[in-house]
């Protein structure tokens, strides 16, 4: 008898009731020991669930094959062995899953299934056999072939259009094309002053000086915006600007947990991966291998020893969110590789394939062997030190900055060495998964019911069945050449599209981290394709692209539509034009994001401080730009999340822009806001001695252009109405800071 | 406590508290102004639920750190009798440590009320509700850990980011309070893992819980620290007509008008929202009644009572987490690794009245009609001893309870098995529990969904069955 049994009075107990009526009631064979006791038990506790009629798990306990054959989780019982059998487990309601959920069975009852099972599973013949062909084949069908994201690119030619005039680019033609064909026409240009500050709050998320107004609106040379591209785009506030929208899709943060703050087991060290992103968007480093260094970037060799940006950028595996301390270290390390799956696959591919975790992807044609044969790759990466006590988080992988043979000497001269949070090779140390190796199919996305073996490659549908099996390491430095191959479908065509949509406030795809079945797909796929193998041909230039988008007259719209050209009568549109802007015959009016409104703030009161870089500020009061304010994922209460700054625990890729009054209220009462005003106040009226000419320059200098009359007027009467003059200009310079035109850019 | 107010009805509730009818009149304006305004100009906006329901609004009291079931709600005389002796059967593997022996609980229980049902001598006052409450005594959880627990309490999901219950609610039924956030958490210490607990995550971040740790400065920038209201208001006069003016310059555009209007809620909200958390205005028999007198129940009474404004204001939910109490703060009170004779009747002195008082409060105003009260924690603790004084992790089977709106009160659902060790009948996981909260909301826990990432997430993912059985 197991063990189990000794150590329980009610077991035993129960067992020689059992035996005893068996005994008594003189069932000869095991047979009828099945039909009077095990069947009537499993028709009304197990088989509403586990039935012929799509089975809970797969599994069906309508035969002894069927049972022999079990559900998802594997064999459902052991002839012979009660204790190795899952039945049995999950009736004695020892571990999960416990069967039947809502209620456990009396101890009689599961006695009587140990003993059916320790009696081999009689189950007599004619009353069944295997039914079960369980669909475990996983097949992707011609149409999920034909889907358009997982196209080759397409070479295009600009399509004709009737307004030629318009045109100042081949983008031009593709958005004119489909504008014309619904009868509909482009806004008007933009004016310069209009131009102005909406590209530089595009390209540096600031607001242009007075004189950079001044100096754009005497330049009238053919070129003199193209140049004002170039300056904005040589501007380090371009690399903060452009590496804070990367830094939204890759879920940073500075710290985890406020009461972990700086520890072992936070991302101490991740502003340094910050920074590397600002400056490589600085420096144009080509996108592919802006996307090898994060993936793969300790792997990179370089010509000085080790690579020291390259071990940085790993930072992007490293700062994932996968809930701290589990005391459930195999689960923690599953969640730690669904994180790296579902951001390398969301922000790279536009593909969800944590979906894929589970069970086979819903809609799109992504198996659970798809994923854990990438799975596989980051299970063979680690960016933990160790998996960490069972009553505690893990500490991170800290790694010297230094070459093996400089750190002693830092130690010895007691130089603090410089570390970063990233990733290197093989499984976590002394974890299962130490090495480097494939894993098995996790059903149900369970480490403790696995399935076969997959070899590390990557997804079917993109790379073809006949995948040569990585042998190089964990496979990440494959991963990220598959990835930035020039014919990969997706890599560029995604990237494209979120940089338009960081231009337009809509991508060309509007759902930029989705490009599978449930996305939506693009409004200009030949635009997109055609933009994509642009970017592919200038060597993955991010800046090549912003200038390619700027200069078009699309982008240089004004954004106020135009009415429909022949309204009623045109078939392709009843009248109604364009109302989401679907087609882009306007610029979208955007409100400043949460970063550029502070940045703003500072900037027009003339106290923002252009340091750049280094550890986080954790002082809101700090006229550092935001990008540098300290964010911390247990804390969401501050100025950040009030004005829709993104989620730093998940992948953001568009920010939603909500407008409530707690947003209202920080503008018209925060300490921090009214220090600006004084600021703005200040400087306001040292620029002139006349309230007249005061309110010009405040307009110019928050607004880009001068007030009306109107405007004028009504502002002299307020400063009037508030008597001494530097306070009423601390009320009204709060009075432009909180109106729509300062938070909205045309 | 003894007086017989159970029977006052709302009317004569509004003649005995004169100050109330001023407030009642506030809030049912700001909820016609909030019916009135559109969903696409203002998320807050009030949304009708899938069906009629009884619960409008919800109290979560949260005893962070994971309260003991065997010695407040789930009685084992077992535990008596085998007290020092091993479990007789093996533990799940997923324990955090290995404790061995059965540990009786030091605390002597008595049956209260009609319903007779046992409640630990811990709570006196909330004893005397019990007729009131329905006390789910085989609640199930995933995890074992405070910051996945808590997690999975709050979103449904223990590992990853996803919208918080509280979010949930406001995302599918909008606030009736416009002046007030919809969504409030009221914790003076940090609970486990922080704002993921209340955040709106993929959701718009409108839905999301806004944090008040200090009672005395609830909510941030709602005055002025420099201008008078009268130069205030002129500020405000003046940005409307250059608002107006930027507007009218420009083809209709709903967000400009969306955020011109957010300017002159928030300038009513400056003067209302501060009433709201004032609890000076309460009689001295309210404060008595939530233990506001006493510097035990001071603390946490504050916080029920603050709670019980809110939703009279129509807040649609109010998390309430026990973090801090006269002698010390922590994100885990209720963790009782140790001090299981000490601490845990320190943490039941310091909430046992206030929620005894809120119960008693809420009925006599008749907001207990339509506000659900759910306390609880991550999850229980093991009936088997850590050290000699204190019980380790256990969300095997544990005990949560609720009251008011749409539940059966003096009822006990579920068991665990005789050690209290497994839920073994009717057993109510997170995800039930979260399906039952919403369809007491009006809501259904399968077409409550948002797309994000490609597909339609649901609080209860692809789990979640109301139970039936507690519904009124």
């Amino acid at each position: 008898m197991p063990r189990f049994y000794q150590r329980s009075p009610v077991w035993s107990l129960a067992v020689v009731l059992l035996t005893v009526s068996f005994v008594r009631a003189d069932l000869s064979t095991a047979e009828e020991f099945f039909e009077k006791e095990v069947r009537p038990l499993l028709v009304e506790h197990c088989q509403k669930c586990h039935g012929d009629n799509k089975p809970k798990g797969g599994l069906r306990l309508t035969s002894r094959a069927a049972v022999l054959q079990g559900g998802d989780s594997g064999p459902a019982a052991v002839a012979g062995k009660p204790d190795s059998s899952l039945l049995i487990q999950a009736v004695r309601y020892n571990d999960t899953p416990q069967m039947p959920p809502r209620r456990k069975l009396s101890d009689r009852q599961i006695a009587i299934l140990t003993r059916w099972v320790q009696l081999g599973l009689p189950w007599p013949q004619r009353t069944g056999k295997a039914t079960t062909e369980r669909n475990e084949t996983f097949q992707i069908t011609d149409e999920q072939r034909r889907f358009w994201s997982f196209q080759p690119l397409k070479a295009v030619t600009p399509p004709a259009v009737r307004d030629t005039a318009w045109v100042k680019s081949a983008i031009d033609r593709f958005i004119l094309a489909a504008l014309e064909a619904k009868g509909l026409r482009p806004a008007k240009p933009a004016d310069k002053r209009t131009l102005l500050r909406r590209a530089t709050f595009d390209l540096t998320g600031l607001p242009p000086t007075p004189e950079e107004i001044e100096a754009f609106l005497r330049d009238n040379k053919p070129d003199a915006f193209a140049r004002v591209v170039d300056r904005l785009l040589a501007s380090p506030a371009y690399g903060e600007r452009w590496g804070r929208h990367w830094l939204d899709l890759v879920r940073y943060t500075d710290s985890f947990d406020a009461r972990g703050l700086g520890g072992e087991m936070d991302c101490a060290e991740a502003w340094r991966y910050r920074d590397w992103v600002v400056q490589a968007f600085n420096r144009d480093l080509p996108y592919d291998q802006f996307l090898t260094d994060q993936i793969a970037g300790d792997l990179v060799s370089s010509p000085g020893g080790i690579n020291r940006d390259g071990i940085i950028a790993t930072g992007f595996l490293a700062l994932g969110n996968w809930g701290g301390g589990d005391a459930d270290k195999e689960k923690l390390l599953t969640d730690i590789a669904d994180d790296q799956v579902d951001v390398v696959s969301r922000t790279f591919l536009g593909l969800t394939m944590a979906c894929a975790r589970c069970h086979d992807h819903k809609f799109d044609p992504i198996s659970t062997a798809d994923y854990y044969a990438l799975a596989g790759i980051f299970f063979s990466t680690h960016i933990l030190a160790n998996v960490g006590p069972k009553t505690n988080g893990p500490p991170m992988l800290r790694i010297p900055l230094l070459p093996s043979a400089e750190v002693e000497a830092y130690k010895k001269a007691k130089k603090p060495i410089p570390y970063a949070n990233g990733a290197q090779e093989g499984g976590v140390p002394g974890s299962p998964h130490a090495g480097t190796h494939d894993v098995r199919i996790h059903i149900r996305g369970r480490y403790d019911r696995l399935g076969p073996l997959v070899p590390r490659r990557f997804p079917e549908i993109l790379a073809g069945r006949e995948q040569k099996p990585i042998t190089n390491g964990s496979g990440r430095l494959d991963l990220a050449r598959w990835l930035t191959r020039p014919d990969h479908p997706l890599t560029a065509r995604v990237m494209v599209n979120r940089i338009w949509q960081h231009h337009f406030g809509e991508g060309i795809v509007r759902t930029p981290s989705n490009f599978g079945k449930l996305g939506q797909p693009p409004t200009h796929p030949e635009l997109l394709d055609w933009l994509a193998l642009q970017f592919v041909r200038s060597g993955w230039s991010i800046k090549q692209m912003h200038r390619l988008i700027l200069s078009s007259a699309t982008y240089q719209q004004s954004s106020e539509a135009m009415p429909p050209l022949y309204p009623p009568q045109n078939k392709g549109n009843k009248g109604e034009g364009d109302p989401d802007n679907l087609l882009f015959g306007r610029m979208n009016r955007r409100r400043l994001e949460a970063e550029a409104l502070r940045d703003s703030l500072l900037a027009v009161s003339g106290r923002l401080d252009r340091t750049m870089g280094g550890p986080a500020v954790r002082d809101f009061a700090v006229p550092r730009r935001t990008l540098y304010l300290m964010t911390i994922r247990s804390d969401r209460s501050g100025f950040g999340p009030l004005f829709d700054a993104a989620d730093p625990t998940a992948p953001v890729e568009k920010r939603t822009v909500s407008t409530v009054a707690p947003q209202a209220l920080f503008l018209m009462n925060n300490p921090f806001v009214l220090a600006q005003a004084q600021a703005l106040a200040k400087r306001i009226l040292a620029a002139s001695t006349n309230d007249r000419a005061r309110l010009e320059y405040a307009y110019i200098l928050l607004y880009g252009r001068p007030p009306t009359a109107e405007e004028v007027h009504i502002g002299l009467d307020f400063l009037h109405r508030a008597g001494e003059s530097e306070r009423g200009w601390v009320e009204y310079g709060q009075v432009l800071l909180c109106a729509n035109e300062f938070s909205y850019v045309d | 406590m003894r007086e017989p107010i159970w029977t006052i009805n709302r009317r004569q509730m509004l003649r005995q508290f004169a100050n109330g009818f001023g407030m009642l009149g506030l809030a049912g304006l700001l909820a016609d102004e909030a019916r009135a305004s559109s969903a696409a100009d203002n998320p807050l906006a009030v949304k009708a639920p899938h069906y009629p329901a009884k619960a409008k609004r919800l109290i979560f009291l949260f005893m962070s750190g994971g309260p003991s079931h065997v010695d407040t709600f789930d009685p084992k005389p077992r535990l008596q009798r085998d007290n020092g002796k091993p479990l007789p059967f093996e533990q799940p593997k997923l324990v955090r440590t290995r404790t061995v022996n059965l540990l009786q609980s030091p605390f002597k229980f008595q049956k209260h009320g009609q319903s007779g049902i046992e409640v630990s001598e811990l709570f006196p006052h909330i004893a005397r509700c019990i007729d009131d409450i329905c006390v789910i005594r085989s609640m199930v959880a995933d995890n074992i850990n405070h910051n996945g627990a808590c997690l999975q309490m709050n979103t449904g999901e223990q590992a990853f980011s996803r919208p918080s219950l509280g979010s949930w609610l406001l995302y599918g039924l909008g606030s009736e309070n416009q002046s007030l956030p919809g969504f409030v958490v009221i914790s003076p210490a940090q609970p486990a893992q922080g704002a993921p607990l209340w955040s709106s995550s993929f959701l718009p971040a409108a839905y999301q819980g806004t944090l008040v740790a200090d009672l005395n400065n609830p909510i941030n920038n709602l005055k002025n620290p420099q201008f008078s209201h009268e130069r205030q208001k002129d500020q405000l006069d003046t940005l409307r007509r250059l608002n107006d003016l930027h507007r009218q310059k420009r083809q209709q555009d709903s967000q400009l008008n969306a955020r011109i209007a957010s300017f002159e809620l928030a300038f009513r909200m400056q003067r209302h929202a501060p009433e709201a958390f004032d609890l000076s205005g309460e009689s001295p028999a309210t404060q008595r009644l939530y233990g506001l007198h006493e510097k035990t129940t001071e603390i946490f009474g504050k916080q029920c009572l603050l709670a019980r404004r809110l939703v009279e204001r129509g807040v649609r939910c109010v998390q309430v987490y026990h973090t801090q109490t006269a002698r010390r703060s922590s994100c885990q009170l209720w963790d009782q690794h140790g001090g299981l004779r000490t601490e845990l009747p320190a943490n039941c002195a310091a909430t046992d009245r206030p929620i005894a008082g809120l119960l008693y409060d809420l009925k006599a105003r008749g907001l207990l009609e339509d506000t659900i009260v759910l306390w609880g924690g991550e999850f229980g603790r093991t009936p088997t001893a850590e050290g000699n004084d204190g019980r380790e992790h256990h969300p095997f089977g544990f005990t949560m309870w609720l009251a008011g709106a749409g539940i059966k009160g003096g009822l006990v659902y579920g068991a665990t098995d005789e050690f209290g060790w497994h839920a073994v009948e009717n057993k109510v996981h997170v995800h039930d529990l979260h399906a039952t909260l919403l369809h007491l909301m009006g809501l259904h826990h399968e077409r409550l969904t948002y797309r994000h990432a490609g597909r339609d997430y649901r609080l209860t993912d692809v789990h979640g069955k109301v139970v039936r059985d507690i519904l009124a």
